[in-house]
């Protein structure tokens, strides 16, 4: 990890700021106006891009839970962590997003369609393991135990997926085909953007979960020699 | 269709939303790299007066 | 593993105040669900099926608090461990005796409250222990794993049903499902079925393998 800090430190926030500063000069500048929605159809282009680093945030919290099960490797626990608080900040922000785009186009702050749904389980899901994590202390066995709800949790998604969709009607398709190519290079940038600030934020917070392990091991040298 | 207000309510929910989380971040590791710093210092007089 | 599962049911069918109170305990829970809705409200069959298995599963919850809490306080476990028994098959010991132990006060309750509600059941006699066992063997595998962590934390009580529910969406809307369709006569074994049958066997697999990493000292 210490290989990356010189990079993740000078060039991810600038990464991120200009990347981002680029997907909104598209957002609002750059792309038309939906035809059947209008201007309030743009927050989609944040929506979406948010929607998939939650999914990104579970797969890196199986995955680094995976790992630290089968090697034990403190980074993976913190990884494990680190993600799993990014993954929940974009989770919120798809369902608030979502909620704010649902109101003015379908007339209701929330709807109960597929993916919604499913994200708003998610979120539950994100929820217990940092609830775990933090109500329970932090262990090697807490992290253990928060890696199997890692792991379970990552397996359950697919059958969430198929019960959520059969249970409820279909997500209202943004003419996803029919993607102008304005809009498709826009929402890649806007992914791009949400991709460098996911990045950069996990960063900055496996920084800070490694400096407590750093403290936790002074505070016990210190200890140890008075 | 202008819905602008919602829009502006969407973008300004995410800003808030981020930035709120790295405030929050960053005052941790404020608070952690003080203590790191103070916990150094005290080592490093301790090895010298010894 | 038989001999485990027969130490497990001994030592729950020897307290048998554990069997009574969960009869009890979900019996009330049906009442209050009368006492919120009116009985008209509730005599849709797809809406009983509902009220069921939201009882079953929060009752259940409370059942499996119990039987972890015990062995806890008995260091029981701690020799079970001990022993050359593999942790996979002690898991599925566990998950097997919760799932009779509980399957046991819900043929008791299921048709008491149907009862309750003037829902008919006479045609639901063969399929609705079917997916009651099913719906009860999938909320035991993660169950069982989960009330093995919780356990062993500090705040246990409210971490089951937190890290539980959102994981057992799929198996509640499934079971539900079924058993709406058991109820009003319909084609029960279908794709909602399937899915029930794909969550039992995806988690009990699951628990079985992850099990060893949560008793592991």
């Amino acid at each position: 990890m210490k290989r990356f800090a010189p990079f993740a430190d000078n060039v991810l926030p600038w990464l991120t700021l200009t990347t981002m500063i680029a997907a909104l000069a598209m957002v609002f500048l750059y792309v038309p106006n939906e035809r059947v929605q209008g201007i309030v159809q743009r927050i989609f282009y944040f929506h979406l891009p948010a929607a998939w680093n939650t999914f990104l945030g579970f797969f890196i919290v199986a995955g680094a839970s995976a790992s630290y099960l089968w090697q034990g490797s403190r980074f993976s626990d913190l990884l494990a962590q680190a993600a799993a608080e990014i993954g929940m900040v974009f989770c919120t922000i798809v369902l608030i997003t979502g909620s704010i785009w649902a109101r003015p186009i379908w007339g209701v702050w929330w709807t109960w369609d597929p993916r919604l749904t499913m994200v708003i389980v998610l979120w539950t899901i994100y929820a217990a393991y940092l609830l775990l994590r933090h109500l329970a202390g932090d262990t090697e066995q807490i992290a253990r135990y928060a890696a199997v709800l890692g792991i379970v949790g990552v397996l359950d998604i697919p059958l969430l997926h198929i019960s959520v969709r059969l249970w409820r009607g279909i997500h209202p398709k943004i003419e996803r085909g029919g993607l102008a190519p304005e809009m498709m290079w826009t929402l890649l940038m806007c992914t791009v953007a949400f991709l460098c600030l996911f990045a950069w934020l996990l960063w900055l917070r496996l920084h800070n979960l490694s400096l407590r392990e750093e403290l936790v091991t002074l505070r016990r040298q210190a200890l140890a020699t008075a | 269709m202008e819905h602008t207000s919602y829009l502006f309510a969407a973008f300004l929910a995410v800003w808030v939303i981020v930035f709120a989380y790295l405030f929050a971040l960053s005052r941790r590791h404020r608070t952690l790299a003080n203590e790191v710093e103070a916990l150094r210092r005290m080592m490093e007089q301790k090895g010298e007066s010894h | 593993m038989l001999a485990l599962l027969w130490k497990d049911l001994l030592l729950e069918f020897r307290t048998k105040e554990r069997l009574s109170s969960l009869f009890v305990l979900s019996f009330l829970i049906v009442l209050v669900f009368v006492f919120a809705l009116s009985p008209e409200q509730i005599q849709s069959p797809t809406i009983e099926a509902a009220l069921l298995w939201v009882t079953l599963v929060f009752a259940g919850m409370m059942g499996l608090q119990r039987s972890f809490l015990l062995e806890q306080e008995r260091a029981c476990f701690s020799g079970l461990l001990l022993s050359p028994i593999d942790p996979g098959t002690l898991f599925l010991a566990k998950m097997l005796s919760n799932v009779l132990f509980l399957l046991l006060v819900e043929l008791l309750v299921a048709p008491l409250s149907l009862a309750f509600f003037g829902v008919p059941f006479s045609r639901s006699l063969l399929p609705l222990p079917v997916v009651l066992l099913l719906g009860t063997v999938g909320f035991s595998a993660l169950g069982t794993l989960f009330a093995a962590i919780a356990v062993r934390t500090r705040a246990r009580e409210v971490l089951l049903p937190i890290m539980l529910l959102p994981l057992l969406v799929p198996l509640l809307i499934a079971a539900v499902k079924v058993t709406s369709a058991v109820l009003t006569g319909g084609e029960w074994n279908g794709v909602w079925f399937r899915v029930l049958l794909a969550f039992d066997i995806i988690f009990v697999v699951t628990g079985w393998l992850i099990f060893p990493q949560v008793v592991q000292e």
